[in-house]
């Protein structure tokens, strides 16, 4: 359709880039759309290549036959790369009166709404993002968008890009490979330590948050970085599919934390594939939160390849009505002595419907690992739904397996004793919801956990969603 | 102030338990209601809070029940607003509720009541859940959660339970407490006591009438609710009203407690 020069583009805000150029590709997808997305951003040709071989391998790549019903989704009547700055020509005006309410209920401040929404970017972001990455830059850490991070340091990306997951791992993963599109690139050098949580939020307000996001961490020996992403203020978006790959490398004796809170307005499916590989003594924490969206199908998984490497998800998913959430997540030992840990919660209401589905895997030789996993749902009414999916492949005598699952519903004289005490019924589901994911909450940084509690009221008191 | 039961009628499941129940209870006074197994006592409790499974029946009959706060008749209103408008229930067996917590409980009560009470004139803030944080009521958190933990004190209330999902595997007695303690920490005007004293020893009995007395020192109306008259040598109740097969059928002072001890309730069965 239309196609400017890059170099025509007018910058809507003083602070842009100048690459920031505008180019919406045409719907659906052919080989030459993939290969005007590399040609616009100048990429190197091997990335060109990468992005066409995998759309071959997503064009002949069926659809997961399992998990929730992707049937509905159009493939030839999605944009596949628009310039996130087209996307924000959206005024405050025309968004949905039901995401401009929650904006108000939830009480974050007016400029910051705007930017959720997508509608403007903020000076004053900017400004934090440069000085947080001037004291990064100190360190050595690297903390840009993907697109900055390939051009900048197109070695390192090249050594690690794709090698969590390829692109051949899943439909999805090959689709986010022929066509992503911003994301986040970290690196953090030998033994340093990222004080700070590494907010997607400031690198987004720069860069914008793109529909196939790809985001590549790589954290060194002994390093440490905790890297957050998202917010739970819904996330108004025209685009129906989002679909990001996230690759995380922890090397010997390495911890990487991420945490994400999702809250995609209610027609997105999205699909997403998360996978770290830790290494020797390595650590990694997935805190995963999936509020919103139509279909989620999100497994955050860690591969344990050395030795006592450690591995842990927490996973919470709320589904009101006409939602599904299938959620959960994964561990493969490789190595002996390696520990996982597997904890979801999950939250139905209105018609909703949570899945919990899990896979703890166990290679030959990895002798005395241990793994857990504890799911449990929270059922708000007679018309919603939870199931849960456990798969368990175990190829070695000596483990120690645990699994727990647990359902429960808010009962009659549960409300009744909360109401006896002055509060309403609403309010006292959303404290039973609150309590239920109290174990997991808690390991968000306060601002989340706040918000969340918050949104889950709000949820309950059937002003959203 | 005075709450008055005028009439009270309650069926469950069609048929009726309480058939036309009169009580008036003014502020600082201990009532007591005794009664035989069946008697409707519990259903009397459930009543006044408004328990759904409860339907409080007018129909067909001449004269209407009522439940009265001084003149507003609370009948009508959904059993939150009851006991924001001055009602507490202690229950006799209260269920568990994993993940919210005795001290969360206590404080999302406390402001609703208080709240209900001062309405407010709070200047508009930017973030109300941030400007919340540190306030219970009026109250700063510090000082709440000061006093919830000196109350519980007093009932030899572990600190730890006051943390953990309310009644979420307590013992019997431990459940009494939290009961008491929800009951001298909630303001209220009039307290109602369902078999408080039901499955305690001695010590926890002293404790909870201890409370007992502490609210009708501060002027709250209690109705205990009782099998038994043990907690009536702690607590002398002012008034005495035998409940027998959903009908006040006797009402008097102390001494009739002291008669149903030694003779027990064959006087009033037909």
């Amino acid at each position: 359709m239309k196609t400017k020069s890059p170099i025509s583009g007018k910058y809507k805000y003083g602070f842009h880039k100048p690459e920031h150029y505008v180019f919406k590709s045409a719907r659906g997808l052919d080989i030459e759309g993939v290969r005007n997305i590399s040609l616009h951003k100048h990429e190197p040709a091997w990335m060109l290549e990468r992005r066409v071989m995998a759309h071959m391998i997503f064009t002949k790549k069926a659809l997961p036959t399992w998990g929730a019903d992707l049937s509905t989704i159009k493939f030839d009547d999605i944009f596949y790369y628009i310039k996130p700055t087209d996307k924000k020509a959206n005024r405050w005006e025309d968004l949905p009166p039901e995401i401009r309410d929650t904006y108000d209920r939830i009480g974050i401040p007016e400029a910051e709404k705007k930017f959720l929404a997508g509608v403007s970017a903020q000076y004053e972001s900017e400004v934090v993002y440069k000085s947080i990455q001037s004291s990064l830059s100190k360190k050595g850490v690297i903390f840009l968008d993907m697109d900055s991070g390939l051009r900048e340091y197109p070695d390192l990306v090249r050594q690690y890009f794709g090698t969590v997951i390829p692109s051949g791992d899943n439909k999805f993963a090959a689709l986010n490979t022929s066509v992503w599109s911003g994301g986040s690139f970290v690196y953090v050098p030998k033994g340093v330590h990222v004080d700070l949580p590494l907010q997607a939020y400031f690198r987004i307000n720069a860069a914008n948050m793109g529909q196939f996001e790809r985001t590549l961490i790589i954290a060194e020996e002994g390093s440490y970085v905790h890297y957050v992403e998202g917010c739970t203020a819904p996330i108004y978006s025209t685009d129906s599919l989002h679909s990001a790959v996230v690759e995380i490398i922890v090397k010997k004796g390495a911890r990487v934390r991420y945490t994400t809170i999702q809250n995609w307005s209610n027609n997105v499916y999205n699909l997403v594939t998360k996978r770290a590989r830790v290494e020797e003594e390595g650590a990694m924490e997935w805190v995963d939160g999936n509020l919103g969206s139509k279909v989620t199908m999100k497994y955050p998984s860690v591969y344990l390849m050395g030795r006592k490497a450690r591995g842990e998800v927490l996973s919470i998913a709320y589904a009101g009505p006409n939602q599904h959430q299938d959620a959960g997540g994964k561990a493969v030992h490789y190595a002996p002595e390696t520990t996982s840990q597997i904890i979801s919660k999950s939250i139905s209401r209105g018609g909703g419907r949570t899945s919990y589905r899990g896979l703890v895997e166990v290679f030959p030789g990895a002798h005395h690992c241990k793994s857990k996993v504890v799911c449990d749902a929270l059922i708000l009414d007679e018309s919603s739904r939870s199931d849960t999916y456990p798969t368990m492949k175990i190829h070695e005598h000596e483990t120690q397996i645990e699994h727990e699952a647990t359902v429960s519903k808010i009962g009659d004289e549960q409300l009744f004793y909360l109401e006896s005490r002055g509060i309403s019924k609403p309010q006292a589901e959303s404290m039973i919801v609150n309590g239920f994911i109290e174990p997991i909450v808690r390991e968000l940084p306060l601002e989340y956990a706040v918000e969340m509690n918050r949104l889950i009221q709000l949820q309950m008191e059937g002003s959203v969603g | 102030m005075k709450l008055t039961i005028s009439h009270l009628r309650a069926s469950v499941e069609g048929k009726e338990i309480l058939h036309g129940v009169d009580m008036v209870i003014k502020s600082g006074e201990v009532h007591a209601v005794m009664g035989p197994n069946g008697s409707g006592k519990s259903t009397l409790a459930s009543v006044l809070l408004g328990h759904p499974a409860y339907t409080v029946g007018t129909k067909g009959k001449k004269i209407a029940s009522a439940i009265l706060l001084d003149k507003k008749n609370i009948l009508p209103l959904a059993t939150e607003d009851r006991a924001t408008a001055g009602l507490f229930l202690a229950f006799q067996s209260p269920i568990a509720i994993p993940g919210v917590t005795v001290m969360n409980l206590l404080r999302a009560s406390y402001e609703l009541r208080h709240a209900a009470k001062h309405p407010k004139k709070t200047e508009p803030v930017q973030n109300p859940v941030l400007a919340r944080r540190f306030q219970v009521g009026s109250m700063p958190i510090g000082d709440f959660m000061n006093m919830v933990k000196a109350h519980a004190k007093t009932l030899r209330l572990s600190e730890d339970l006051l943390n953990r999902g309310i009644h979420d595997g307590f013992s019997g007695g431990e459940r009494k407490k939290i009961e008491m303690l929800q009951a001298l920490v909630l303001p209220h005007e009039f307290a109602v006591f369902d078999e408080i004293d039901t499955g305690l020893d001695v010590d926890a009995l002293r404790a909870v009438s201890k409370g007992i007395s502490v609210l009708r020192k501060k002027g709250v109306g209690v109705l205990i609710i009782t099998h038994y008259q043990r907690i009536l040598r702690y607590v002398k109740p002012d008034v005495v009203h035998i409940l027998v097969a959903g009908n006040v059928v006797d009402t008097g002072d102390y001494t009739l407690a002291k008669k149903i001890e030694t003779k027990g309730y064959g006087a009033y069965l037909s």
